[in-house]
C-alpha cells in the first residue's frame, strides 16, 4: 500500500516553509484533536498540483491521462481516494515496480489557503528483467527462460522474449506490447513464435511457426479482440505406427486467419468464483488472406455461478463449437475440436473421445460440452482461515459430444447427431487453487455413455490446468 | 489444437478389447495375402513430381507389375511428408507402410514373391552391385542435375517442387529443400563437379550397364529382375523427361540397346492396361509438355 502523509491545513507562517510548522502541528494535535478530524472532513480542497517524481525514461504525456482523476477531488477524503485510484492505474501500466503518493499543503505564490498538492514518487522498473523456471509435463522436462524489457520506448511498451529448451521440443515467442496512452484496455500487441507440440493421443506432432498481430479494445462492458494470424504449420507422425489417417495429414499448411473475441465477464476471480458469469464468443475465418487452410471456426464458453447456503458454490458451464470448411477441401486435424480428460469431460482420457482411426484420435468438427459443479469447503473445514480456505471439494457431473458433420444434411440432421451417443460421467473430488491462473483437481470418476473407440479413465484422474469444464 | 500446458498424468484402462499396433511383426504380414486395395503413393504427377522422385516411382511400379502383383498408383501433394523415411514412393499395404525400392523388395519376398530367387549367389551380388552403380550415379547425377545446376533449379525445379504450395510457403520450402539436397552433395564430394562431369559420370554409368545388358533382353537373361525395373525406372524417365537441355537424354541415345531394352519392358508391362499406362503419358512427354 502507499503511504499518503497529509499535513495540517493551517496557512503557512508568513516567513516561508518552515519546518518549525512540526510544533505547531503537534500542539495543534494535542489541544484540538476532534476540531482536526473535522478539518480532514468537511474542509474543502483545490488540488493545484499534482507531480510525478522519479521518471527516467517514461514520457511524461502517458501519464497525464492516469491522474487527471485527481484533479476533480473536492475534499480531502476525496483526493485520498482518487490518488488511491491514479496509484492503481500508475501500477497496472506495467512500468512502475513501487508508487507512493505524497499528499501535502500547496506551497509557492499562487497557493490557495485550502490549496493540495499531490506527488507520486515512483521508481520505474529496470530495462532488462529476466527469469528462468523449470518445467515437468507428460514426460518431459523444460527450462524456460524470460527475458523482459518494460517500457521500452517510453510509453508503457512492453517487449517479451520466452524460450524453452526441453528434452522433446523446443519453443520460442517474441512479443511487443503497446497500449493506447490513456486507454490502457485498448491496445495492440504483435508477436512471432515458433511452438512444437507433441500430441500422444492423436500420435501426432505438431510444430507452428508463425506470426499474429491483435488488438484489444473494450466496448461498453465487453471486451473485443481483432487478430489476424499467419501460420505455417508442419504435421508429423509421433510413432511408426501412426494410423493411415493421421499419416495422411502430414506434411506442410499455412493458415492466414482474421479472428474476432468477445469476452463478458463478471465473475469475481477466473478460479473458482463464487457469482458471476462468463461468456466467451469466438469466431476464426482462415482462407481469405492467404493460405491453404480456408475454413470458419466458431466456439463459445458460457459459465454461471451462483453463491448457495453454506457457503457452497453451485457452477454450470457449457462450451460448444462449430468448424466449417470452406471449398472442397478437407478440414485438418490441427484445426479440429477435441472432446474428453480431466479438464474437459472427465472420466475419459485426454482428448479421447469421438472420431478415431487405430487408436489415434482425429478430432471432430462439431461438439459441445456441458458441465454442473458444487463446490464446498473442505469437510470439517480444516485448516479454516489459511491453507485450508485453497482446497474445496467438488461433486461435478459432465456431459458432451463430439462428432464430424456432413454440411449437406441440414441443421436438422447435426442436432439429431449431436444429441445421441452422448458421453457422460458424474463423481466427486478435491479442488485445490494455485494463485489466481490455475487448479489441481483429484477426482474419482464414473464415465457413462461411453462409446465403442472411447477410451475412458474411471476411478482416480488427476487434472492440472487453467481452463476446466 | 489445443494448447496443453499443464500436466495430467491419468491411470488409463481401455473401453473394450485393446488394439495394439506394437505387436505387428513382418511374420504376422507375411501370411496375409497381397491385397486388392494396395496403394502407391507419389507426389502431383502433373505439375510437382521431379525427375529423380518419378524415377523411383517408376522403378517401383515396374517392380510389382513384373511380380504380377496389382497396385493403384495415388497421388498425393504431401506424399514425401506422408512417407516414413521421408523417400517416396512407398506402398500402403493393408496395415503396413513400406518406402523405397530396396524395402520394398524385402517386404514383397516376406510375402512369397520374388524375382531373384533363380539367381546363384555370384549373380545375386552382381545384381546388388549393379543396384548400388544405378543408386550413386544416376540417381546422385539426377539430384544433382535438378537441384545443383542454378538454371534447372530456377525454372524447373523449385517452380515444380513448390507448386501446390501458396506464397510465402512455397519458398521457403523449396529453399529448404535445395539447401538440404546440395548438403547431402557436398557430403558425398559432389558439390565441387561441374555439369560437363556430371554429364560424364552418367554416360560411363549407360555405359556399364549397356556393356552388362549386351544383347540379352535382360540383364539376367530371360527373366527381368529387381535391376530390371530399377534401370527401367531411371533410363525410361530421362528419355521422356524435358529438361533445359537435352543433353541427358542424348547420353542415353548413344546405347542403342538401352533404348530397346526400355522399349521392350514398356511394351510387355505397360501396355497392358489402357488407363493408367505410362504409354498415354509417353505421347504426351514426347510432345514436350511434360517439364521436370
Amino acid at each position: 500500500m502507499g503511504t499518503v502523509h497529509a499535513r495540517s491545513l493551517d496557512p503557512l507562517p508568513m516567513s516561508g516553509p518552515d519546518f518549525g510548522v512540526h510544533g505547531d502541528d503537534a500542539e495543534l494535535v494535542e489541544v484540538e484533536p476532534e476540531a482536526k478530524q473535522e478539518v480532514l472532513e468537511n474542509k474543502d480542497v483545490v488540488v493545484q498540483r499534482v507531480h510525478i517524481d522519479g521518471l527516467g525514461r517514461t514520457k511524461d504525456d502517458l501519464l497525464g491521462y492516469e491522474i487527471a482523476e485527481v484533479f476533480t477531488a473536492t475534499n480531502l477524503i476525496d483526493v485520498m481516494k482518487k490518488s488511491h485510484e491514479a496509484r492503481e492505474k500508475l501500477l497496472r501500466l506495467g512500468i512502475f515496480r513501487q508508487v507512493e503518493v505524497v499528499i501535502d499543503t500547496s506551497d509557492g505564490e499562487d497557493a490557495l489557503s485550502n490549496g493540495v498538492d499531490v506527488t507520486f514518487e515512483v521508481a520505474e522498473l529496470r530495462r532488462l528483467t529476466g527469469s528462468y523456471n523449470t518445467m515437468v509435463g507428460n514426460n518431459e522436462g523444460s527450462m524456460v527462460l524470460g527475458l523482459k524489457l518494460p517500457n521500452v520506448l517510453g510509453r508503457a511498451e512492453k517487449l517479451t522474449f520466452q524460450f524453452s529448451y526441453g528434452t522433446k521440443e523446443t519453443s520460442y515467442g517474441l512479443s511487443f506490447f503497446k497500449p493506447q496512452p490513456g486507454h490502457f484496455d485498448r491496445n495492440i500487441s504483435i508477436n512471432m513464435y515458433k511452438v512444437s507440440g507433441q500430441f500422444p493421443w492423436s500420435s501426432l506432432r505438431e510444430t507452428d511457426r508463425g506470426v499474429s498481430t491483435e488488438i484489444n479494445f473494450p466496448i461498453w462492458k465487453t471486451n473485443h479482440t481483432l487478430k489476424w494470424e499467419g501460420v505455417w504449420r508442419e504435421l508429423g507422425c509421433l510413432a511408426r505406427t501412426a494410423s493411415f489417417a493421421v499419416r495422411e495429414e502430414s506434411g506442410h499448411s499455412l493458415k492466414s486467419s482474421i479472428s474476432h473475441a468477445m469476452v463478458i465477464d463478471t465473475r469475481n476471480s477466473a478460479i473458482l468464483p463464487r457469482r458471476g458469469a462468463l461468456l466467451k464468443m469466438n469466431q476464426e475465418l482462415a482462407g481469405y488472406t492467404g493460405g491453404d487452410a480456408s475454413f470458419l471456426k466458431e466456439d463459445f464458453e458460457i459459465q454461471l455461478n451462483k453463491r448457495l447456503f453454506w457457503d457452497s458454490v453451485l457452477s454450470t458451464s457449457l462450451w460448444g463449437g462449430l468448424l466449417v470448411p470452406i471449398g472442397d477441401q478437407p478440414s485438418c486435424i490441427a484445426d479440429r475440436f477435441y472432446l474428453g480428460g480431466p479438464t474437459s469431460v472427465r472420466g475419459f482420457s485426454m482428448y479421447s473421445i469421438g472420431p478415431q482411426s487405430e487408436g489415434d484420435y482425429l478430432g471432430g468438427e462439431a461438439y459441445w460440452a456441458g458441465g454442473m459443479h458444487l463446490y464446498t469447503p473442505l469437510p470439517f473445514r480444516p485448516g479454516r482461515g489459511g491453507f485450508g480456505d485453497l482446497f474445496r471439494t467438488h461433486f461435478f457431473l459432465n456431459a458432451g459430444n463430439l462428432c464430424n458433420l456432413n454440411y449437406g444434411e441440414g441443421p436438422r440432421a447435426h442436432l439429431q447427431k449431436l444429441a445421441e451417443c452422448i458421453r457422460w460421467s458424474y463423481g466427486a473430488g478435491i479442488v485445490l487453487r494455485l494463485g489466481n491462473i490455475a487448479r489441481l483437481e483429484l477426482n474419482y470418476c464414473i464415465p457413462m455413455g461411453v462409446q465403442s473407440g472411447d477410451r475412458i479413465c474411471d476411478g482416480v484422474q488427476f487434472g492440472a490446468g487453467i481452463r476446466f469444464l | 489444437m489445443p494448447n496443453c500446458l499443464f500436466l495430467c498424468a491419468t491411470l488409463v484402462h481401455y473401453a473394450g478389447p485393446s488394439y495394439s499396433n506394437y505387436t505387428f511383426h513382418l511374420f504376422h504380414s507375411a501370411a496375409e495375402p497381397w491385397p486388392e486395395n494396395a496403394a502407391l503413393y507419389q507426389p502431383l504427377k502433373d505439375d510437382q513430381i521431379l525427375l529423380s522422385d518419378h524415377a523411383s516411382s517408376l522403378a517401383v511400379q515396374a517392380y510389382l507389375r513384373m511380380c504380377n502383383l496389382p497396385v493403384q498408383v495415388v497421388c498425393r501433394a504431401n506424399a514425401e511428408y506422408m512417407s516414413p523415411s521421408g523417400k517416396v514412393p512407398f506402398i500402403h499395404v493393408g496395415n503396413q507402410v513400406v518406402s523405397e525400392l530396396g524395402p520394398i523388395v524385402q517386404f514383397i519376398k516376406a510375402k512369397g514373391h520374388s524375382l531373384s530367387d533363380g539367381l546363384d549367389e555370384v549373380q545375386k551380388a552382381e545384381m546388388k552391385a549393379y543396384m548400388e552403380l544405378v543408386n550413386n550415379m544416376l540417381l546422385t547425377a539426377e539430384l544433382y542435375i535438378q537441384w545443383c545446376d542454378e538454371n534447372t533449379a530456377k525454372e524447373i525445379t523449385r517452380p515444380r517442387f513448390s507448386s501446390p504450395y501458396t506464397w510465402p510457403l512455397n519458398h521457403v520450402l523449396a529453399y529448404q529443400k535445395q539447401w538440404e539436397v546440395r548438403r547431402k552433395m557436398k557430403a558425398i564430394g559432389w558439390a565441387g563437379k561441374t555439369l560437363d562431369q556430371v554429364y560424364e559420370d552418367v554416360s560411363q554409368c549407360c555405359q556399364a550397364l549397356s556393356q552388362r545388358l549386351g544383347t540379352q533382353p535382360y540383364f539376367f537373361n530371360k527373366q527381368p529382375t529387381e535391376l530390371d525395373a530399377l534401370v527401367f525406372g531411371h533410363l525410361f524417365t530421362i528419355l521422356t523427361t524435358q529438361l533445359t537441355s537435352d543433353e541427358l537424354g542424348e547420353k542415353v541415345k548413344n546405347y542403342s540397346n538401352l533404348l530397346s531394352f526400355c522399349r521392350r519392358i514398356e511394351q510387355n508391362y505397360f501396355e497392358d492396361h489402357d488407363k493408367d499406362s505410362i504409354t498415354s503419358s509417353t505421347s504426351r512427354l514426347s510432345k514436350g509438355s511434360f517439364l521436370m
